[in-house]
């Protein structure tokens, strides 16, 4: 008698087996579940400096000496919340950056509400962003802070140091759209037919779990299905029910979006993609990408659904600077901030590159007003001797 | 016929008699009440007022009613209402003739609907079970029965009928979309596993039996998502979802209306009011701190 062609036996054989360890998980979840689990997010120590409307300036508490004298301003999306950099210890990138001396401030957008809907991408940007630059300039005594900027804070971050760029030392964009007519994410293929107009008459804001929705149906077998069936398969362990617990919570946490601001986003990026060809008015004055003349440095994930490498990594040609760099990283849209991989390369990175320009500009500080104009009245008073 | 009936039974000249009777005693009437003490006795000038105006009007009515029945009590006139009373019959049979023809007219429609309704399965194959049925429900209800929504509204309440008429509308149109959008959303499961029905099927020929049901899961896992990636960037599905999202908003900007109508005779303000004082608002706080950062910079 040779082999069978199916191995009924040795299926079955598995299926029992498999049956006993479903069983023994199960016993061991609900042990898991029903215990004191630590859950919490964004548990990092700050002060709120600033408040102004719903939006608030965060403060991290240093936990070492402060070892570069410009501030670091990271302004988030007003999509999901900026818990996100600070999920938990030890996947933080907040954590990472004052480990590394960095003095880290953070923009909370808050929670908008119905009267919050006529607010637009110039009281974003050049009112509460404007607003925050100013304070933490006047608090450090500084004429120029460090912006860096997550997804759309990302975009209003290149909005805002294009129109206002001596008020930034250097900026850091990371998973920043600035290019919308690419077909590789499937949000900007779905965004192109998107009526805005109807959809806030009819909403006001945009609902954040109407756009919670969209993000999920981008990958429904993942998201919805393969997500869940690994917590099943996981949920006898503590640690991994406790981290997926956080991600959930962020991931649901989302504010709505001020109905003006997302209109003019959807109208003037994503259809008419006017942020990448320096013809975007934001305030009644034009975003000149050639203004951005400070030092950037600009972050994107080669497997991002959301916001795809197309999306990102057109900005460094089209800005003014010539110190730019981009950095591909091989991860997706939240992976660049919470991947244990990326935590080894994203906050080093940025801390090394803020640094090297922090010592450089000590090294060759510049002139001061006074100083120019009496090197100025030594020229003529040299000319006037000859 | 009638008219010898009429003649046959000699009721004239008692008709006559009954209408001149009925004639004088409301005269009388009117007179009595004219010469009543009441009519005469003046307490103050204001009962004295409503009394007359009280009485006026009374004796008018007695008045018209005494006309009326000298009127109807003349031989001519009682003949006209005899001949009347004949042709009663005749007139109730035409009346009830135009009743059933309004019917029939209305069943005649009703059932053209329904023979368009048979054309219409027809050409959509309802035995397939696929997403044209809701193509197909779609198309009937905008050609169908939408119009019935549509029939123009009268009178003082016209305004909030016809709302209430198209939030009905927009929503059954919605649950059209929705409906449709849904069932594409199905088809990847659909299609998944009739894939992984055919490949376990061959690896059984083959007798390549994965032993492990674990990866029987991640295969058809797969399977699903590159099916969802080619739905999502089809243009069939960016369609959809647009018309979807397109009613849905339609169905919430009706409703909303309604909404509006509803609260209006509660004493809450409505989003519209909200709206506006948060207009108000937001231009006056966008002003004070432009004034604020002048006077902040001079």
């Amino acid at each position: 008698m040779g082999q069978p062609k199916i191995p009924l036996d040795l299926i079955l054989s598995n299926l029992a087996e498999d049956a006993e360890k479903s069983t023994k998980r199960a016993r061991e979840a609900s042990e898991v579940l029903l215990s004191q689990l630590d859950t919490g997010i964004a548990t990092t120590p700050y002060d709120v400096v600033y408040q102004e409307d719903r939006v608030k300036l965060k403060h991290y508490r240093p936990v070492t000496d402060v070892k570069m004298k410009t501030p670091l301003m990271v302004v988030y999306a007003l999509i999901n919340r900026e818990t996100m950099l600070d999920l938990q210890p030890g996947r933080s990138v907040v954590q990472n950056f004052l480990k590394e001396g960095i003095d880290v401030y953070m923009v909370d957008w808050g929670y908008p509400t119905r009267k919050d809907k006529f607010l637009t991408i110039d009281d974003h940007v050049n009112g509460y962003m404007d607003n925050i630059v100013e304070f933490i300039r006047r608090r450090h005594n500084l004429s120029k802070i460090n912006l860096m900027g997550i997804c759309m804070g990302g975009t209003f971050s290149v909005i805002y140091a294009a129109l206002h760029p001596e008020k930034l030392k250097n900026l850091v964009t990371t998973v920043t759209p600035t290019n919308f007519d690419t077909d590789q994410g499937l949000l900007h293929i779905w965004m192109k037919d998107i009526d805005v107009n109807r959809m806030i008459d009819a909403f006001g804001n945009m609902p954040g779990d109407l756009m919670n929705f969209g993000f999920l149906l981008l990958n429904p077998a993942r998201l919805m299905i393969d997500k869940y069936v690994g917590f099943f398969q996981n949920m006898d362990n503590k640690t991994f029910v406790e981290n997926f617990v956080r991600m959930e919570k962020w991931i649901f946490d989302s504010p709505d979006v001020p109905g003006e601001t997302f209109r003019q986003f959807v109208k003037d990026c994503y259809h008419e993609n006017l942020l990448i060809q320096s013809r975007m008015n934001v305030g009644g004055k034009r975003v000149d990408l050639k203004k951005i003349t400070m030092p950037l440095l600009n972050f994107y994930g080669k497997y991002d659904h959301l916001v795809p490498p197309g999306a990102c990594e057109l900005l460094t040609g089209k800005v003014g600077s010539k110190d730019t760099e981009d950095v591909c990283l091989d991860t997706g849209h939240i992976g660049i901030y919470v991947s244990s991989k990326c935590q080894r390369e994203f906050a080093p990175k940025i801390a090394e590159w803020l640094k090297e320009r922090d010592d450089r500009e000590k090294e060759t500080k510049a002139p001061k007003k006074k100083d120019t104009i009496k090197q100025i009245e030594n020229i003529i008073n040299a000319n006037q001797e000859m | 016929m009638g008219e010898d009936q009429g003649k046959n039974t000699g009721a004239e000249p008692l008709f006559e008699n009954w209408m001149k009777s009925t004639a004088e005693l409301w005269t009388s009437m009117a007179k009595m009440l004219a010469a009543s003490p009441a009519s005469g006795k003046k307490e103050t000038p204001e009962s004295d007022m409503q009394k007359s105006r009280a009485q006026e009007t009374l004796e008018s009515a007695l008045k018209m009613l005494g006309s009326l029945s000298s009127a109807a009590g003349e031989p001519e006139t009682a003949d006209s209402i005899f001949k009347g009373m004949n042709i009663f019959p005749q007139i109730l049979n035409r009346m009830a003739q135009t009743a059933w023809d309004t019917y029939a007219h209305f069943q005649q429609q009703w059932i053209e609907t329904a023979g368009r309704l048979g054309k219409q399965t027809e050409a959509y194959r309802f035995d397939d079970l696929d997403k044209d049925v809701f193509r197909a429900w779609t198309d009937l209800y905008e050609q169908e029965f939408r119009k019935f929504l549509h029939i123009p509204h009268l009178g003082l309440t016209r305004f909030y009928q016809e709302r209430m008429s198209l939030v009905m509308d927009r929503y059954t149109i919605f649950q059209g979309s929705i409906a449709e959008f849904l069932h594409l959303l199905y088809l990847p499961m659909e299609k998944s596993m009739k894939v992984m029905e055919e490949k376990v099927g061959s690896m059984a020929e083959e007798g390549d039996i994965l032993q492990d049901p674990d990866e029987y899961y991640k295969m058809w896992i797969k399977v699903l998502e590159g099916h969802y990636m080619t739905l999502f960037k089809s243009p069939e599905y960016t369609k959809v979802l647009g018309k979807t999202l397109a009613t849905m908003e339609d169905f919430l900007l009706k409703r909303q209306e309604i909404f509006q109508d509803l609260l209006q005779t509660l004493p809450v303000p409505t989003n519209k009011d909200m709206d506006d004082l948060y207009g108000e608002i937001y231009q006056l706080k966008k002003r004070i701190k432009m004034l604020e950062k002048t006077h902040a910079t001079e």
